[in-house]
């Protein structure tokens, strides 16, 4: 128990007066001092260390020293202090215990009905719910409705096959794409593709004695490209992560495609061969009119994943 | 009661006088760093260098001041002596001129070393197999570790030398008599200008001259123009004021109204005069060699007014 | 008293009437530091004028930068080469939030070597852990804005590195994005995620993290006899917040010099084909980025394991720590597992770092 303030202060021999105020240590939170004062011979408070008492009960702190020593005690100095509600020491309200009895107030009328309360309270909750609930669906689709737009399957012209002199050798054709971005006017997109003209070997190492089968979002199938069209074309955007890639020579694995980002390398047949690639180069629907004329659907697939994924 | 002085390795004692007397002068050598970059004065080349070294004289004094003086007091229990920033000061300045050198040269020197020795190593190919960041990592942790043990090595040295130094200034020093906190108020007080107004008004009064300063020297367009932007030149467009452009073209409409009228009136004029010279003409017989100016400059300048 | 009390001095006890002013400012300033106020705390208050002055330089970057993909590099290089002083507020914005990057480690740093995670204080570490992860994804959100091709591709790596998370990572990495590839939406995406809706994060848990901390009060010293720092003790105004605004002022001069010897610099407008470059993060992501370069990292899983599983790993283990730590022990040398593995981490990320920046020269 603390010493309570007003409780009477008793030596060894007689009472001395009364604990007027209570000094707390802000490191240790516990009581340091009490202050005696009011004993009447207009001598000054003095500042009781904790040591000094012996036994604190309801509304009596006994010392353990005579009154005589009282004196030596060292008279209390006010300016050297603050009250708590002077100062922010953490957790020091929840160690004062040093009023006698409690201060309270009177709780409405209204209010002391537990099962009022409880349904108003409840009554609140559901309403509160009811207010934010009606934005959650609405915002969800609004916040989500440019992520899975549809895909476009048009043919873009890129230009002629007679530019192809050579087989097995990779080919840069550039061209403009035409795209429309939510409310951005049209613009034209600079993109490339890689086109081979593939000899048997290769065309057999692409294909692997498939024809190659797009599909759209439903699964129904598109286009496909029959393995006896000797061109092959490669989409320009590296499976890793969609750098452009070109047609190099590597002083090891002779002609390749490299990529400089991260230094992929394939080969002619779109296979890796080294540097982090996780699937092989994609392949594109091609069409090649009689002139010689290339056309393409310009696809975007998923970098960085093993499987194919569309996404443009 | 006056505690027992500790003792303290010259190691632990040079680096409790260093570390606060190296930042306490950082504020005011950043201050003077930032003024040179507003004037175009990097601070790590020529001049800029040599006037932050100078003015870090009185600056490094003061701060090895207060640092020695808070370290004697507080962890040595000794009266710190009279002019304690100086001496260590000057001490500690032909210390460093003696061996920052040798230090810079020798550690210059074991990175070329084991730069060249991870080299090696890292040829001798038994690394070939890893790839090329994990050879980068390993050929960097092969370096910089040797280079930064020798590093501490030499940093640990030089606080051992600076610590004796300051020690020998400490074994001069009387031991001080009041409490550990009195103590410390002893140094939180050093810290308390005499003269609070005055220094106080000098130092508010220098910021904002030097801030002055700042504002004037710094560009007010970037000192790092992009090769390819193109900056706009002289030719602006005119401003549009719309008042006023509905007031011209009021004015123009009132002239051209009042032109027209006469010209209609001109022309009415003329009708009526072709009408009596017409009637004139018939009796006469003869063409008035005027006229025919006047019907093509009638044709030409007259729009029909009346539709 | 002596006289009449001053035009001030009248509004002051006006106001006290009614609000008890004397006493908050009271509760507010007089929170006694034990063992004294220190430099080495400095940091968080730091890390509150940092965000302070990216706020303001960044409203006023707004009056000029135009977040469309078809003006927000054209609007951007006018601030720097048209707009009075626009290079310098650009600059110390730029160079503003590497200092807050760099002032959050050595914060996380100073309260995880002062043992100040511990009882009571596990849920102020957690809102911080909270705050960490917010400063981040400043840093990378608005990193995209300018839109050049630093900015771009920085952003769309960082993004392709998202969607590797297992089930949630395509809807996440779609979300950011506004679509299947980067564009328009992404950058309205992440402007309105950088200017509104993280600021509002930030200012909401740094408040609960000031309020749980002067709940708890500080930590102080991890060692010191009571007498000691009962000697030592001083309230946190003026002594600490003195100590405060001179790191603030090191730090704004520091990042003003920052901003006049490196202003920032763009590089070509945004385009879909890297071309030349090589795509490369902010330097404080750079570590990781390095690290997914190993050959253990390679492949879907790889990377996922490398960008999204290793470091949530690691964050989930410092939200554990105030829980798996337990012991009231402060004393950093006196926890060796503690100092070791903070010694580690430290270390590891700056070899990442520089080995980031010496791989460079590898990429051709």
């Amino acid at each position: 128990m603390q010493p309570q303030l007003k409780s009477k202060v008793r030596c060894t021999d007689r009472e001395v007066g009364e604990v007027t105020r209570v000094i707390m240590d802000p490191l240790s939170l516990q009581i340091s001092h009490i202050v005696v004062g009011g004993n009447g011979a207009g001598g000054p408070e003095r500042q009781v260390p904790a040591s000094t008492i012996q036994r604190v009960t309801d509304g009596l702190v006994e010392l353990r020293a005579p009154s005589s020593e009282l004196e030596s005690f060292p008279a209390f100095k006010r300016d050297e202090y603050v009250t708590i509600h002077e100062v922010e020491i953490a957790h020091l309200e929840e160690h004062v215990h040093v009023e006698s009895g409690e201060v309270l107030v009177p709780v409405p009328e209204l209010e002391r009905n537990v099962k009022r309360r409880a349904f108003f309270a409840n009554f609140t909750h559901s309403i509160g719910i009811l207010i934010g609930l009606p934005l959650a669906y609405p915002v969800l689709r609004y916040l989500m409705k440019p992520m899975y737009a549809p895909l476009d399957n048009g043919w873009i012209k890129i230009g002629n096959a007679n530019k192809i002199k050579t087989d097995d050798v990779g080919v840069q054709f550039k061209y403009k794409k035409k795209v429309k971005e939510a409310f951005m006017p049209e613009a034209e997109v600079d993109k490339n593709v890689w086109i081979l003209k593939a000899s048997p070997d290769t065309l057999e190492k692409v294909y692997k004695g498939k024809d190659m089968d797009f599909q759209d979002q439903t699964g129904r199938v598109i286009w496909t490209n029959k393995r006896d069209v000797p061109y092959v074309v490669f989409s320009g955007k590296c499976p890793h992560l969609g750098c452009g890639y070109k047609w190099r020579s590597h002083k090891v694995l002779g002609q390749v495609f490299l990529c400089p980002c991260h230094l992929s390398i394939y080969d002619a047949t779109g296979k890796v061969l080294d540097g982090p690639a996780p699937r092989p180069l994609d392949a594109l629907p091609i069409r090649v009119g009689p002139s010689g004329e290339i056309q393409i659907i310009d696809m975007e697939f998923k970098a960085g994943t093993r499987s194919q994924t569309r996404i443009v | 009661m006056s505690a027992q002085a500790p003792s303290m390795s010259p190691v632990k004692l040079g680096l409790a006088v260093w570390w606060p007397a190296f930042w306490s002068g950082i504020p005011f050598k950043l201050t003077i760093a930032l003024l040179f970059l507003a004037m175009g004065v990097p601070s790590w080349e020529m001049p800029g260098i040599a006037f932050l070294l100078l003015l870090s004289i009185p600056i490094d004094i003061w701060a090895m001041g207060v640092s020695a003086r808070t370290v004697f007091l507080e962890q040595l229990r000794l009266n710190p002596p009279d002019s304690l920033g100086l001496t260590l000061w000057w001490q500690n300045a032909i210390l460093s001129a003696l061996y920052l050198p040798l230090a810079y040269f020798i550690e210059i020197s074991v990175i070329a070393g084991a730069k060249a020795v991870t080299n090696r190593i890292m040829e001798l190919g038994l690394m070939k197999a890893l790839g090329v960041a994990e050879r980068i990592s390993i050929n960097l942790v092969m370096w910089s570790s040797v280079s930064t043990v020798v590093l501490i090595i030499l940093v640990l040295v030089y606080l051992w030398l600076f610590g004796r130094i300051v020690r020998r200034q400490a074994a001069g020093a009387r031991a001080a008599t009041e409490s550990y906190q009195g103590l410390v108020r002893s140094w939180d007080l050093m810290r308390v200008p005499a003269d609070q107004p005055l220094m106080l008004t000098v130092f508010t009064a220098t910021g904002v001259l030097l801030v002055f300063g700042l504002w004037a020297f710094m560009p007010v367009t970037t000192p790092h123009p992009h090769e390819s932007y193109q900056q706009s030149k002289g030719k602006q467009v005119p401003d549009l004021r719309p008042v006023d452009a509905l007031k011209k073209t009021e004015k123009l409409l009132a002239q051209a109204e009042t032109r027209v009228e006469a010209l209609e009136a001109k022309a009415q004029e003329e009708t009526k005069e072709k009408e009596k010279e017409k009637g004139k003409g018939k009796s006469k017989g003869t063409a008035d060699p005027t006229k025919p100016k006047a019907e093509p400059a009638k044709a030409g300048e007259k729009p029909s007014p009346k539709q | 008293m002596n006289g009449q009390p001053t035009a001030l001095e009248a509004i002051v006890a006006f106001v006290d009437e009614r609000v008890g002013l004397k006493q908050i400012q009271a509760k507010m300033l007089n929170e006694p530091v034990p063992g004294g106020s220190r430099w080495a705390y400095i940091f968080g208050s730091c890390l509150l004028f940092i965000f302070i002055m990216q706020a303001v330089t960044g409203v006023l970057l707004m009056f000029y930068y135009v977040p469309s993909a078809d003006h927000a590099y054209a609007s951007t290089q006018y601030i720097l080469h048209e707009v009075d002083y626009g290079w310098f507020l650009l600059s110390y914005h730029f160079w503003g939030s590497s200092a807050m990057v760099m002032m959050v480690f050595a914060h996380m740093s100073q309260v995880f070597l002062w043992g100040a995670y511990k009882k009571p204080r596990e849920m102020i570490w957690l809102v911080g852990l909270a705050l960490f992860g917010i400063v981040m994804a400043f840093g990378f959100t608005g990193y995209l804005l300018p839109w050049d091709q630093r900015a771009y591709w920085a952003t769309t790596v960082g993004v392709e590195i998202m969607d590797k998370t297992p089930v949630v990572g395509d809807f996440m990495a779609r979300f950011l994005k506004g679509g299947p590839t980067p564009g328009q939406m992404t950058l309205s995406r992440f402007f309105v995620i950088h200017v509104m809706v993280l600021p509002a994060a930030l200012m909401g848990l740094a408040g609960l993290h000031l309020f749980l901390f002067r709940k708890a009060g500080p930590a102080g010293p991890f060692r010191g006899t009571h007498a000691e720092l009962k000697a030592k003790t001083d309230y946190f105004f003026p002594r600490q917040i003195w100590k405060d605004i001179v790191a603030m002022s090191a730090v704004f001069i520091t990042v003003c010099s920052l901003a006049f010897i490196e202003p920032v610099v763009l590089l070509e407008e945004a385009t879909p084909d890297p071309g030349e470059y090589h795509p490369e993060p902010e330097w404080y992501f750079l570590f990781l980025f390095q690290l997914l370069r190993l050959k253990i990292f390679s492949g879907e899983f790889g990377q996922f394991l490398g960008a999204i599983a290793l470091p949530g790993a690691f964050m989930a283990l410092l939200a554990a720590l105030p829980f798996i730590d337990r012991s009231p022990e402060r004393n950093i040398f006196k926890r060796p597992v503690a100092l070791v593995g903070w010694l580690i981490v430290m270390i590891s990320i700056v070899i990442f770092t520089v080995s980031a920046i010496i791989n460079r020269e590898f990429l051709d």
